[in-house]
């Protein structure tokens, strides 16, 4: 007799939405009509499943551990990427460059008078290959309006409260140039391994709204705070 | 007075049946369970688009985003992302006669019966 499973499957929807509908008809008419291959969509496809935040927070690690290697980061974002496994021009599936377009990385390093933060007004550039997909909130014209206007209050708002002496600098991305915050390593970590730092470098910190913290993982699970003042008798 | 009558209508009815009947996956792990914050079809969309800007260069990104933000604020206003990200890819394909309205409704009937067939 068969054991038992000690665990069940994760859950999966068993439906087959209108929207899977309509992107699978989209994508095959545009085959049809040669706008691209199946093989180049594949290729495309594999390659965003590919992408994530890791090689971008193991190039800030390096950057803080390897004045050597933050130099070659400050001067050539791109080559600086190789060493951290991430080959801009030929891993993409275009093979001259990022899908969308070649494009060049610049890393921009915080210093105790300027914080950098990243924004594209335009549209929503993002340096995916070595950061992986953009968060929503980076493409919603809100952020993308407000961020070049009022930008510490923006940062505010993601929880980032900066001294009112500290400069803010925003860099707006476009199809040719993309950038990466080079945060500034936070104190108590100077003895940390290369991978102990890279863990503290989350997503938000390269894009410049958040600090990185020595308590905080970019794999912690997510904090859930007591409410200050909680709603008491609340019968709905 | 609900916000359906306030919403303006797409102006190709086979996307303004989508938006108006069409189950969104914020719903769909509600109702089965699932924590995946993106719908399986997000990343092959994503490919679609790339693939579209690529090679013939037939829909550039600058366009589509373009215009995505555009009917993201008006026709598709009430719908989350990325189901307004696919309405507005098809519609932006529609507007230049990449594809047209009919090919697509006969193709959606195909492909619907085909990701159901048992």
């Amino acid at each position: 007799m068969a054991e038992e499973h000690s665990h069940k499957a994760a859950p999966m929807v068993d439906e087959v939405s209108d929207y899977e509908v309509l992107e699978t008809a989209v994508r095959e008419l545009a085959i049809e009509k040669g706008l691209f291959s199946a093989e180049d969509h594949r290729r495309f496809a594999e390659y965003a499943h590919s992408l994530g935040p890791l090689p971008a927070a193991r190039l800030v690690a390096k950057a803080w551990k390897d004045p050597e290697f933050k130099k070659l980061a400050l001067e050539d974002g791109i080559k600086a990427s190789l060493e951290v496994g991430v080959d801009w021009i030929n891993d993409a599936p275009t093979g001259f460059g990022t899908p969308s377009d070649y494009t060049d990385l610049r890393v921009l390093e915080d210093t105790p008078q300027v914080k950098h933060v990243v924004v594209c007004t335009l549209c929503s550039c993002y340096p995916r290959p070595i950061l992986g997909h953009s968060p929503e909130w980076y493409r919603t014209p809100n952020y993308r309006r407000r961020l070049v206007r009022w930008p510490r209050q923006v940062l505010s708002e993601f929880g980032l409260q900066l001294p009112a002496d500290m400069d803010i600098r925003v860099e707006d991305s476009n199809q040719k140039c993309r950038f990466l915050v080079l945060p500034m390593q936070p104190e108590g970590t100077e003895d940390w391994s290369e991978e102990e730092l890279a863990q503290i470098v989350t997503r938000d910190c390269m894009i410049g709204v958040a600090l990185p913290h020595p308590d905080r993982k970019a794999d912690d699970p997510r904090p859930v705070h007591p409410a200050v003042h909680p709603v008491e008798h609340h019968d709905h | 007075m609900s916000t359906e009558s306030q919403q303006t209508p797409s102006s190709f009815t086979t996307l303004e049946r989508v938006r108006s009947e069409g189950r969104l996956w914020a719903d769909l792990c509600d109702q089965y369970g699932v924590e995946n914050p993106d719908p399986p079809w997000r990343l092959s969309l994503e490919a679609t688009c790339e693939a579209l800007n690529a090679g013939t260069c037939a829909l550039p990104t600058l366009e589509r985003r373009s215009e995505e933000d555009e009917l993201a604020t008006t026709v598709y206003a009430d719908l989350p992302f990325p189901e307004r990200q696919v309405l507005a890819l098809a519609h932006s394909m529609m507007e230049r006669g990449l594809i047209d309205e009919e090919q697509l409704a006969n193709r959606m009937n195909e492909v619907e019966k085909r990701l159901n067939s048992v």
